[in-house]
């Protein structure tokens, strides 16, 4: 009887999926004995790659996307910059979001090293407290960088523009664009170019998320609120405490929810970096999704955004794990479908154990089975898969389940999960080329964090999903 | 049929269990591991305070409910070394039985012996505390609930305070000693010396070995200090430095059941104190502490000192004290320095002897300002002579690092370059081109630091100052 039972449990194992199997994770060997840790990544030509560090040094990477690691060679481009979290090539210059400036930097004897460093604007506020982090965008369509500025300490805003994302002209005009920031990891583009940055836990942040950065909107938190006097703009939105963030922007109509609420503990605890693939589907099947870094357990999600009544929502899927430190910055090549991510865990650990690092991800060509989009309907969702599925398993609604709930927005510092609901699944309707299923879904809950949970969901030859869960924010219900 | 069990049993595990809010390690494991480490003993190699065998578990458990409410701000000791991190409050994210489910498996695991927590003693803490906002403070948290006095192995414990300036431990013998006291804690405390440099104590009693056999004694200091067990040095850190770094020794004697005698030599000479002692069976086991955490110096938090490397000047771009947050210092060869505020757009310090220390801000957080590490620092200017309408747009080196500040103003660029000149000395060119106005810019410092106290530029053309800040 025992025999059996363990041949069967072998057998099963045989069908499960690891990351290994798709994606090639290599650590990139750094300078022996300099501590870098990686703040930014800026692409280069000539397969060059720009890392900076939280020191405030530069250093130019040769060999990173060649097969041979081993032979990867470094030059450090400059030092005594203040930790730059934001870094992009342009015209021979690297553009660097250093705390207190928004800075150009640039080699101009052709010996290696940069000799110019030009401020271009430092219209906003710094006191010396560590949490007054400055992260920026590479320039948007219009030549602007933007730059997101957490708030000082996890609660207060003693600096000018503390809880605000201002825009930088290329002629060096600061516009202060949207309020309600607490404390950012990362900000980035999605594919069509609309700006997003990550918000962790804490004061007006029930869990950490995903948010657009719509010109002129709120984000939730009014502790920076009192700065719109020095640009003469209208004041943001003063939430009620206590509230939920469903109930205070339909209030006030500026305040624009999370896209994608990263359930604190569930979906990491710590968000960074965003990086949309546009690599056309060099880095596997998931062209014109995100990516998102995250710190604490050092890892990258994928993020599959939507627009449903001009707001941006979506789901959350587990993706990569087990890099060697907690993730910060990440840039994926659109050319060559390889990601670069660097990172450190000085001042807050990691499940990585080392204390800086930077690696490299290639796509294998091999296609996970997994759930490719999620996409919300009036009385459900329709999901896609990378594959065919199994269309018994697939079209029987005991294959899945799903659970909701939403945050308290409030001063304090986070929130439990609340106003729990349990949203039935059905029906579950297989598409004729098998390749996405129609869930019919009673009890949605505007507002709420979807948790669907797929784990009888099998592919056509038998696989179970590799990631069998996501996490989809349901901000509005599509009316058709 | 076992076929149908065992997918069966697979599908259960695939699917995420739902968290039983009464199971304190897995709870643990999601929102408390990252950071003190599912062992307890402190994420990454013990960069986070370690829960397992720390003082702060046992006494009174309303000190652990207070801090996982409300989270714990700045500097903290815990087992022989300072943190400066911060724990983000909880109270607001998890619920009472959580709490109390999470802080049953602290107070129990990895070999703790804290006091049960129930709930009604969350409940009743989180009343208590409602109207705060603000993380605790370490010192606050302890004068509520002192941590308890642990009884060390040390017995019959006396120290003397002696006076004098020491590169390495002298002869206490031939000294005499300004005051003599019992420690009936048993515990090494630099702090009852009462002063702050050039000091030393001499601490004697009786180690009691609870069995015969081979002992370690790990021993760190800030500055120098030295163990000795039945006459017979043990282990010794010699001269002057800091903690934390490779200075500690560890040391390995016999000794019998029961009293050994013990001395511990120790001295300080200026700048950060600390001594720590501990000790075990040799061979493995659990380290015992002879020290008070608050002697047990700043963990290494600071020595990363900076210098000009190769002949070329050295930038360290940070929170420097005595000038302002957009401070670029420059540490020139020679051993001159300068910091530069790019908010008041002025050379604002200026410094002989080493540059800078790194460490505040290159370790944790990097919270503050950094003095710099000359003992001499002049203070030019600490305003803005400069209109408003004058901006700052960030400045250039030339082949040996040497930078060239530039200042828009309007129509007109002020270059304001610095490098080392003879001896002792920096040299500074301004330089306005463009625009028609004169320019006055005082030089700041007094007649014995720079050469003329203000000059006058018009455009087209440069002046030089030249500054002796040694």
């Amino acid at each position: 009887m025992r025999l059996p039972f363990v041949l069967a449990a072998l057998i099963t194992c045989s069908f499960s999926q690891t990351q290994s199997d798709f994606y090639t994770l290599e650590e990139i060997p750094l300078p022996p004995g300099e501590v870098m840790e990686i703040s930014s990544i800026a692409l280069m030509p000539e397969e060059k790659v720009a890392v900076a560090t939280r020191r405030g040094d530069v250093w130019i990477c040769s060999g990173a996307y060649d097969d041979d690691l081993t032979k990867v060679t470094w030059k450090k481009f400059a030092h005594g910059l203040h930790e730059p979290l934001g870094m992009h090539y342009q015209d021979g210059s690297l553009l660097l979001t250093q705390r207190p400036e928004y800075s150009r930097i640039r080699d101009s004897d052709g010996d290696g090293t940069a000799d110019i460093f030009e401020t271009i604007n430092s219209g906003w506020g710094i006191n010396g407290d560590y949490h007054e982090y400055a992260f920026g965008t590479p320039p948007d369509k219009n030549g602007d960088a933007w730059i997101t500025l957490c708030l000082t300490g996890s609660g207060g805003a003693a600096s000018d523009w503390r809880g605000w994302t201002v825009r930088v002209t290329p002629d060096g005009k600061m516009i202060p664009t949207c309020s309600g920031i607490r404390s950012p990891g990362g900000i980035g583009f999605n594919a069509e170019g609309d700006v997003f940055y990550t918000d962790n836990q804490g004061p007006w942040n029930g869990s950490s998320s995903l948010k657009w950065l719509k010109p002129g909107s709120f984000q939730g938190n009014p502790t920076g609120n009192k700065y719109h006097t020095l640009a003469n703009l209208p004041a943001p939105p003063e939430p009620a405490d206590k509230s939920r963030i469903l109930a205070e922007r339909l209030k006030h109509p500026g305040f624009i929810p999370p896209a994608i609420v990263l359930p604190h503990g569930k979906v990491g605890q710590s968000p960074t970096a965003i990086e949309p693939d546009l690599t056309g589907g060099k880095f596997g099947p998931w062209a014109g999704q995100l990516y998102i870094g995250e710190q604490t357990h050092s890892q990258i999600q994928r993020v599959l955004l939507e627009k449903v009544n001009g707001i941006y929502q979506g789901a959350v899927f587990h993706f990569l794990e087990g890099f060697e430190c907690g993730i910060i910055p990440a840039k994926l090549d659109p050319a060559k479908g390889v990601l670069f991510a660097g990172g450190s865990n000085r001042g807050w650990a990691s499940r990585g154990t080392k204390p800086f690092t930077f690696e490299r991800v290639k796509w294998n060509g091999n296609t996970p089975f997994e759930i490719q989009t999620m996409s919300a309907k009036p009385d459900g969702f329709t999901l896609t898969f990378t594959g065919p599925v199994d269309a018994a398993s697939a079209a029987d609604p005991a294959s899945y389940s799903m659970a909701a709930w939403t945050y308290i927005l409030q001063s304090s510092y986070g929130s439990p999960e609340v106003d729990q609901a349990t949203p039935t699944v059905k029906s579950a309707t297989v598409s004729l080329d098998g390749k996405s299923v129609r869930l019919v879904i009673e009890g949605l809950v505007r507002g709420h964090v979807h948790h669907l949970q797929a784990p009888g969901v099998k592919s056509a030859s038998g696989q179970r999903l590799w990631h069998p869960e996501a996490f989809y924010t349901l901000n509005e219900i599509p009316a058709s | 049929m076992p076929l149908k069990h065992a997918f069966a049993m697979l599908c259960l595990c695939i699917s995420a269990p739902r968290l039983a809010a009464q199971d304190g390690e897995q709870l643990y494991g999601l929102y408390c591991s990252a950071c003190h480490g599912a062992d307890g003993k402190g994420a990454t190699g013990g960069a986070f305070p370690p829960l397992a065998g720390s003082d702060w578990i046992t006494g009174n458990p309303k000190r652990s409910v207070a801090i996982i409410l409300k989270g714990l701000h700045g500097p903290v000791e815990v087992s022989g070394k300072t943190y400066n991190l911060e724990m983000p409050p909880q109270g607001a994210v998890l619920p009472d039985d959580q709490i109390v489910a999470i802080l049953n498996h602290v107070h129990t695991a990895w070999g703790n012996q804290g006091q049960k927590i129930t709930p009604d003693l969350v409940k009743a803490t989180r009343a208590e505390f409602e109207s705060r906002t603000d993380p605790w403070t370490a010192p606050e948290l302890l004068k509520l609930y002192p941590l308890e006095l642990r009884k060390t192995a040390l017995a019959n414990l006396t120290s003397r305070v002696y006076k004098g300036q020491w590169n390495s431990l002298p002869d206490f013998n031939a000294i005499e000693s300004e005051n003599v006291e019992e420690e009936h804690n048993g515990i090494l405390d630099t702090s009852i010396s009462g002063l702050k440099d050039h000091y030393g104590i001499v601490w004697e009693g009786g180690f009691m070995a609870p069995e015969d056999g081979g002992y370690e004694f790990a021993l760190d200091a800030d500055d120098g200090a030295r163990v000795l067990i039945n006459g017979q040095p043990v282990s010794e850190v010699k001269g002057i430095g800091p903690m934390g770094g490779n200075r500690g020794s560890t040391g390995k004697t016999n000794l019998t059941k029961g009293e050994n005698p013990i001395r511990i030599e120790y001295f300080q000479a200026t700048g950060l104190v600390g001594i720590s002692l501990k000790w075990r069976k040799a061979g493995g086991g659990k380290w015992n502490w002879l020290t008070k955490p608050s002697n047990a110096g700043n963990g290494g938090a600071t020595g990363i000192p900076l210098a000009p490397q190769d002949g070329k000047t050295v930038i360290y771009r940070n929170f420097i004290q005595g000038t302002t947050p957009r401070a670029i210092a420059f540490g020139f060869p020679g051993g001159l320095n300068l910091a530069y505020s790019a908010d008041n757009l002025a050379p604002e310090l200026v410094w002989a002897g080493d540059f800078i220390d790194a460490g505040r801000h290159w370790t944790n957080r990097g919270q503050g300002n950094q003095p710099p590490s000359g003992d001499m620092v002049i203070k030019l200017t600490d305003r803005r002579y400069l209109g408003a309408e004058a901006r700052f747009r960030g400045y250039s080196l030339d082949s040996m690092g040497n930078p060239s500040f530039k200042i828009v103003i309007g129509d007109q660029l002020l270059t304001d370059a610095w490098k080392p000149g003879e001896t002792g000395t920096l040299v500074r060119t301004l330089t306005l081109t463009g625009g028609s106005a004169a320019l006055d810019i005082p030089a700041g410092g007094d007649t014995s630091v720079v050469s003329s106290q203000s000059v006058n530029l018009t455009p087209g053309r440069s002046a030089t100052l030249i500054y002796k800040p040694d």
